[in-house]
């Protein structure tokens, strides 16, 4: 017995031992461990690796439901009307239109995450790469950029760096993200290149944050600072680098990465660098057949009539919109089927520039379109432009507006102003009112995504327009989103919400 | 890898160790006689089995026996019928044995993991099913065999499509990160997949409902475990051979469409007229049919050699045409004794090949609202169709194109691997070694034309390829002692160690812009365009090893008190490196009353009670590591007409965390067995509570902060990591009965019935520490215009899976909704899609020859969004363009369609899942010894006021969301639904001499 119980006892033995082996560590195949990343040595890896900085930009800025819908659709300059159960999507839209957002919307919420995605990735690569000057100081810059949205549109939002630990950041006052800016900016200036180039920060890409930065001064902290914006803008300007194309539309051109007039870029890529999708959100369904598009549009973003209408007949940039009747690529006479019995137009594929309602029952063909940029003929949703953030043009009516708002009766900001009034080929000014200079910005950045902010500087945004009320002062900042409160208790929302 | 091997050599060290012992004992010779006690006739072909070993005989046809067996053995005697009698041989030479006709169920035997124990001597919560009570008719899935059949198991397939697997769910939900479905195993082959085994080569299936009994497999045991047990020779019975085919052939057809008005009422009601006349679904839909062959052969020697052999074909085509599949399945199964019957081989091979053909599922929605007045072909000239009638209009799409133009093929082969040994290494101590391998690999292919109006035409035709391979290696050692302590007590030991290694992989690719559709995806050289929109070049790999050590104690007292206990720890080199092991511990006990008192015409009566921890693992094995996938594309000089210089980066998915680990689920679990009336009539109540804690899930963590695991990691750029946060709670409540052969006059009913009620699980929370949010929204109904509007809110707190939404009031003058807010802050909840309760009730009659069985099953207290109604039922400007859908639900509302609780219904069901009236012919006839015949219907009908599709739970949502989400978002009824079918069978089954 004794034996048959060692002989027993001694099995068990050696299957526990067997058995207590710890698993192996895991292998990896199809994915890169981050250490592979972090010790590579090869130059071009290295090189990819710094530009892989704007890759988060790409991102989804070009898209629908994103932080471009959001300062687009908020505004006086578009609106996607709600075309019986098109587009009712829970009523955000209409809500946006009529200011009555709210935390939970889901743009919102993708306005945030696309803007600290960036900020994530730009501190990974600042935590690896940062004892590098010269990558350091393009990398805060890019990071200042990322920040100067989200103190535009969200204002009151943590300030997270490459040496955070809190996993739960508290959330920093607008005055605390603009000094953050601020500094960013000026203590990194002289590492910067002061050349051209492509879709990545130069010294005056960083200016031109600068002059956005303090021309908006007043509004993100309550003080002035426009002498300073002035000021930034003339490095632009003084550079002699950058110049307006004689045509507006080859800043808009499918391959628009030759215009001397774009200072800074989102780089995409039909192929490469998806999510620029244009064609898709504002066309109809029978665009397509104007575009020979690959993928049927959604009939969504529109401008409003006033808008539209803020153009001289004789501006060049009214061709920044599709309106009027609609020809296939062929030129046959586009015919829309499903036309409502209301509708003025009948079947024949017309984009008026009245839309009949917001809501419910929008004509489906109502609404003038963005057609600012090129739609290439057989484009797939994926748009291949490239979507300027910062134009010569921009920085000329930010210089005008700063140093009129110095000296009302400048002539510089006169002769600025007019500079962009006569590539349009309009009438020169002969003095500058507020109006004006709203006016005039409206027409040359629409759809650029600086609507919003502009009628917010001017004291306009909360003013009534077409299906909008009055609305209150603390819609001029978008709530913080509902999901990020629910993650980071630390964080408090802005007021009013 | 190498720790793979080293526990392989570690088994191999232990297998010659055991080898070298032996036991020697003297023998004597034991002869007798075996009759019924009904009768005191001769019993012929009665198992005669020393007990412990192979060692055994059969009676001959005077029901004479003659057996050696070692001194002190205990005779072991079975036959079909009769219960099984333990005799201890003592000096008798001669032993004349009287069987008891077996009435009661407690001798059955059940599968449980490493091994298996009589019913009585079960503690905890298992189910099991024979060949005898699977279901009949056109089953293709060994799931389908069990539809209806245990108390807490939900076998669910919404709508008809045969190349869709069923949906199971053991006692509701158990997680929503990780994997939802019971843990497979086929003969002991841990993780393998229901396509290694066809349903006719299945001997019967056990089901570990509870914690105790899923413990000893650990970290995949918390959705419950599957035993499938095949067919196979079977040993001690001599030369015999046993051959049988089974075949059917059956007809499909659409059982419940969904309504919508007709040409002229669509034209009357503002619709366009196209001047035609088509009924879409009739144009859709075909009458399909199916048939099957199986043909068995198995038996053994009196050499010690089992063996099962089968072939099994199938060719199924669906409602729809283009919707097919067709399954090879060959199985092997080989046995074989030496050393007298100490050494014991078990060898199978399956390999199973099915082809599948299917369609867009959109064809089915299409065909619901495309225009009635449309013809399906055009006689426009220019043909950019294909033929087909096709207008630009928004979302309209001919369902018969769409179904013709796209193809969608696929090919999977399954291999499965069993070899194992088996050695006694003295008496009552045996180990055992086994090693299994399941392989799948697919071949998939998918083609869009280039006259598809819906895809393929925008990039002039696009087709992909894509394969993938998947590999489980098992290697177990398991020991078992059996042990007597004194007189009374009995008690069984086991101890095992098991390795497993799972392989991933597969690439895909496709490719755009062809000339002609004929080569499809076939030859994807054809394409002209790799690059962008509709192109796809990807691959992956991954492995993953599992170190296990296991054992178990089960004690029987008296055959009144009964104890057990398992522990099972596991290593998995996918948990982060500070929680590289688990512990699963369990126990067990129950007390059989009526051994202890008379208690009158209750003939059985045990009480149990059972704790058990089990585990799940995560989803992917990489989550607790800073890994890098394919990002974005970086242009050196920003010209994408040069791409010599592009280059894809490594971007990080989400946030690595060194502390993920296994889900943690602690059950408790009430029984009581009965029987009355000598166990004619015997069933069984179950309670239990589930307490789900650690739970799997991608968690949203503030986008762009430092990492919450440990700062020194990257950052997070997704906004969420797996993480184990939250805790669920359920319980559930478990009725199972069944009264034997009731007389009827000539007729015998035995009525059979299960049914559940759920404590609907609850969100306990959806955070740990600092991480988590107490609210998550998902499953917006979708395109057009419900985008953006969520309607379930899965909230701490509260059960899982709460639809929110307005209340509907009624409807205005003008004929819009009435709505009790707008304000999605003051929605509140308009229903739940998990059900209360259900229950499977079988009858079956015998008369004569005739049996005549049925299966009512029911569902109740679950609610379903009825997608169709939701978005096509109103009389806005959309219905010009698209068919409206008519129910006897349906208001007259001309405004656009938006959520509210008036799209939710009550889904409570009853069917009649499953009807066969079946005649067994004489077993007089002279080639056959059993032949039998019948006929079979399934899905007879449905009782509901659900006016969807299909009344059926949807435990998860096939739309929205990531895979890790589906399982929040139950009760919706997508547009693509497959319509329900109804199937007739009429089958054949015989059995050779």
């Amino acid at each position: 017995m004794n034996s048959r119980l060692i002989k027993i006892l001694t099995t068990a033995i050696v299957l526990v031992v067997l058995g207590a082996c710890e698993a192996p560590d895991q292998e990896l195949f199809s994915v890169i461990p981050k250490e592979i990343q972090d010790n590579t040595t090869d130059p071009t890896a290295l090189k990819a690796i710094a530009q892989s900085a704007y890759v988060p930009l790409i991102g989804t800025w070009g898209g629908h439901n994103s932080l471009w819908s959001m300062h687009e659709v908020s505004s006086d300059e578009m609106v996607i009307a709600q075309k019986g159960a098109d587009w009712e999507d829970g009523g955000q839209w209409i809500r946006m239109h009529r200011h009555e957002f709210n935390p939970s919307e889901q743009s919102i919420g993708n306005g945030w995450n696309y803007c600290y995605s960036a900020i994530g990735q730009l501190n990974n690569l600042l935590k690896t790469y940062g004892t590098n000057p010269l990558l350091r100081s393009e990398l805060e810059c890019v990071r200042a950029l990322v920040y100067l949205w989200l103190i535009d549109a969200y204002g009151n939002v943590p300030i997270v760096t490459e040496t955070s630990t809190d996993p739960t950041p508290p959330t920093n006052t607008r005055q605390e993200v603009f000094n953050f800016i601020e500094s960013s900016i000026l203590s990194n200036l002289d590492n910067l290149r002061q050349e051209k180039t492509y879709a990545s920060m130069n010294y005056y890409v960083a200016q031109t944050i600068l002059a956005k930065l303090y021309l908006n001064a007043q509004v993100y902290t309550g003080t002035a600072k426009f002498t300073e914006a002035a000021a930034a803008a003339n490095e632009v300007i003084n550079s002699g680098l950058y110049s307006l194309e004689a045509n507006y539309f080859d800043n808009f051109k499918t391959n628009n990465s030759g215009s001397n007039e774009n200072i800074f870029v989102i780089n995409y890529d039909e192929n490469n660098g998806g999510g620029f999708n244009l064609a898709q959100m504002t066309g109809h369904y029978l665009t397509q057949q104007t575009f020979n598009l690959q993928q049927q549009p959604w009939n969504g973003y529109a401008t409003l009539e006033d808008f539209y209408n803020s153009y001289a007949v004789n501006d060049s940039r009214r061709g920044s919109f599709l309106v009027g009747p609609q020809f296939s690529s062929t030129g046959v006479r586009l015919k829309d089927l499903s036309a409502e019995p209301g509708d003025p137009d009948g079947q024949d594929l017309t984009f008026t520039p009245e839309i009949n309602e917001l809501a419910p029952n929008s004509f489906r063909q109502a609404g003038a379109r963005v057609g600012k940029w090129e739609f290439r003929l057989g484009a797939g949703p994926n748009l291949s432009n490239d979507f300027p953030i910062f134009r010569y043009s921009d920085v000329l009516l930010m210089r005008a507006e700063a140093l009129w708002r110095l000296n009302p009766s400048s002539t510089e900001a006169l002769n600025l102003v007019n500079q962009v009034r006569s590539r349009a080929g309009i009438n020169p000014l002969g003095a500058l009112t507020a109006d004006d200079l709203l006016a005039e910005r409206g027409r040359e950045m629409f759809a650029e995504g600086y609507r919003r902010s502009d009628l917010i500087r001017f004291g306009k945004f909360n003013d009534a327009w077409w299906e909008k009320p009055v609305s209150a002062a603390f819609r001029n900042l978008f709530p913080i989103p509902q999901g990020q409160l629910l993650v980071n208790p630390d964080l408090v929302q802005n007021p009013g919400y | 890898m190498i720790k793979f091997y080293q526990s392989i050599r570690c088994c191999l060290i232990v297998i010659m160790a055991a080898a070298s012992f032996s036991a020697f004992a003297q023998r004597i010779n034991v002869t007798g006689r075996v009759t019924s006690s009904d009768d005191g006739s001769a019993l012929p072909g009665v198992n005669i089995l020393e007990k412990g070993t192979n060692n055994g005989t059969i009676t001959n046809a005077n029901g004479d026996y003659s057996i050696s067996v070692a001194e002190n053995a205990t005779l072991v005697v079975s036959f079909v019928g009769y219960a099984t009698q333990e005799i201890a041989v003592g000096a008798q030479s001669v032993i004349n044995i009287s069987l008891n006709a077996d009435i009661t169920a407690l001798e059955e035997v059940v599968v449980i993991g490493y091994g298996s124990q009589e019913r009585k001597e079960i503690n905890s919560a298992v189910a099991s099913v024979s060949a005898k009570d699977f279901n009949r008719g056109n089953v293709t899935s060994p799931t389908q065999l069990l539809t209806g059949k245990v108390a807490g198991l939900s076998v669910s397939r919404a709508g008809g499509d045969p190349n869709q697997a069923q949906t199971l769910r053991l006692r509701g939900i158990t997680t929503f990160g990780a994997n939802s479905e019971p843990l497979i195993v086929i003969d002991g082959i841990v993780g393998a997949s229901l396509d290694n085994v066809d349903p006719n080569d299945i001997a019967s299936i056990d089901v570990l409902k509870d914690g105790s009994a899923a413990a000893i497999y650990g970290t995949r045991g918390s959705s419950g475990v599957i035993m499938i047990t095949t067919k196979s020779g079977k040993a001690g019975r001599g030369n015999y051979t046993n051959v049988e085919y089974n075949g059917f052939v059956s007809v499909d057809n659409v059982a419940n469409k969904i309504t919508v008005l007709g040409p002229s009422e669509f034209v009357a009601r503002g619709g366009q007229d196209f001047g035609s006349q088509t009924n879409w679904f009739n144009e859709l839909t075909q009458t399909g049919y199916s048939y099957t062959n199986n043909l068995t052969v198995s038996g053994g020697t009196n050499a010690g050699t089992t063996y099962s052999a089968s072939v099994n074909y199938r060719n199924n085509d669906g409602i729809v045409k283009g919707v097919n599949f067709q399954r090879w399945n060959t199985r092997l199964a080989l046995g074989q004794e030496a050393m007298n019957g100490k050494l014991r081989f078990n060898f199978a091979v399956a390999y199973n090949d099915r082809k599948q053909e299917s369609i867009n599922m959109a064809a089915f929605r299409y065909a619901v609202i495309y225009n009635p007045t449309a013809p399906i072909f055009d006689d426009d000239e220019t043909d950019v169709d294909g033929g087909y009638f096709q207008r630009d209009l928004f979302d309209f799409f001919n369902p018969i194109a769409l179904s013709r133009q796209q193809q969608f093929v696929g090919e999977r082969k399954n291999a499965l691997l069993n070899y194992s040994a088996e050695y006694d290494i003295i008496q009552d101590l045996t180990a055992k070694i086994n090693f299994a391998q399941t392989r799948e690999t697919g071949l998939d292919g998918a083609f869009w034309s280039i006259y598809d109006k819906a895809e393929g035409a925008g990039t002039h035709g696009s087709a992909r390829r894509s394969t993938y391979d998947n590999t489980n290696d098992l290697l177990e050692f398991t020991l078992k002692y059996n042990h007597k302590f004194g007189t009374d007590l009995n008690s069984e030991f086991l101890l095992g160690t098991a390795s497993q290694k799972r392989t991933f992989e597969g690439y895909a690719v496709r490719v755009k812009q062809f000339l002609y559709d004929y080569t499809s995806f076939y030859n994807l050289s054809f394409a002209s365009n790799r690059e962008g929109v509709n192109t796809e070049a990807s691959g992956y790999r991954s492995e993953d090893v599992l170190l296990s050590t296991f054992g178990r104690a089960n004690f029987n007292y008296k055959n009144t008190y009964f104890f057990s206990a398992t522990v099972r720890a596991e290593s998995f080199s996918g948990f982060g490196k500070n929680e590289k092991t688990g512990i699963f511990p369990a126990a067990s006990a129950g007390v059989q009353l009526s051994e202890l008192f008379d208690l009158g015409p209750v003939s059985n009566l045990k009480f149990r009670l059972s704790y058990g921890v089990t585990g799940a693992l995560p989803p992917f094995s990489d989550l607790a590591l800073p890994v890098l996938v394919p990002g974005g594309t970086v242009d050196f000089d920003g010209d994408p007409s040069t791409d010599d210089d592009q280059f894809v980066i490594a971007n990080q998915a989400r946030d690595p965390n060194p502390t993920l680990k296994w889900e943690e689920k602690t059950e408790i679990n009430v029984g009581l067995d009965f029987g009355f009336f000598g166990n004619r009539l015997t069933g069984a109540i179950e309670y239990y509570t589930r307490n789900i804690d650690d739970l799997l899930f991608s968690v949203s963590i503030p986008t762009g902060a430092p990492n919450p695991f440990d700062p020194s990691q990257p950052a997070n750029v997704a906004g969420n990591a797996w993480a184990n946060i939250g805790q669920i709670k359920s319980a559930g409540f478990e009725f199972t009965a069944s009264y034997n052969d009731i007389p009827i006059g000539p007729i015998k009913w035995t009525p059979s019935l299960n049914f559940t009620i759920y404590d609907k699980p609850v969100i306990e929370s959806f955070s740990v520490g600092d991480l988590g949010f107490g609210e998550i929204r998902l499953a917006t109904p979708g395109s057009p215009g419900q985008n953006n509007n969520e309607i379930i809110r899965n909230i701490a707190g509260r059960p899982l899976g709460d639809m929110y939404g307005p209340i509907f009031r009624g409807i205005d003058e003008n004929g819009n909704y009435v709505l009790s807010t707008t304000d999605p802050d003051e929605f509140v909840v308009v229903g739940n899609g998990l059900p209360d309760g259900e229950f499977g009730f079988t009858n079956t009659f015998t008369y004569k020859n005739w049996d005549l069985n049925f299966l009512l099953r029911g569902v109740f207290g679950h609610d379903l969004y009825n997608s169709y109604r939701g978005f096509y039922e109103n009389r806005d400007a959309a219905s010009n363009t698209w068919n409206s859908v008519v129910t006897d639900k349906t208001p007259f509302v001309t405004q656009s369609p938006t959520f509210s609780s008036l799209f939710v219904e009550d889904a409570t069901y009853l069917r009649l899942d499953n009807a066969t009236i079946g005649y067994n012919l004489s077993a007089k006839n002279p080639v056959f010894s059993r032949a039998r015949v019948y006929f079979s219907g399934q899905n007879l009908f449905t009782i509901t006021k659900y006016t969807g599709i299909d009344p059926e739970v949807r435990y998860f949502d096939t739309e929205n969301g990531n895979t890790f989400t589906t399982n929040l978002a139950p009760g919706l009824e997508r547009r693509n639904t497959y319509f329900t079918t109804r199937t007739f069978t009429f089958g054949v089954t015989l059995t050779l001499k």
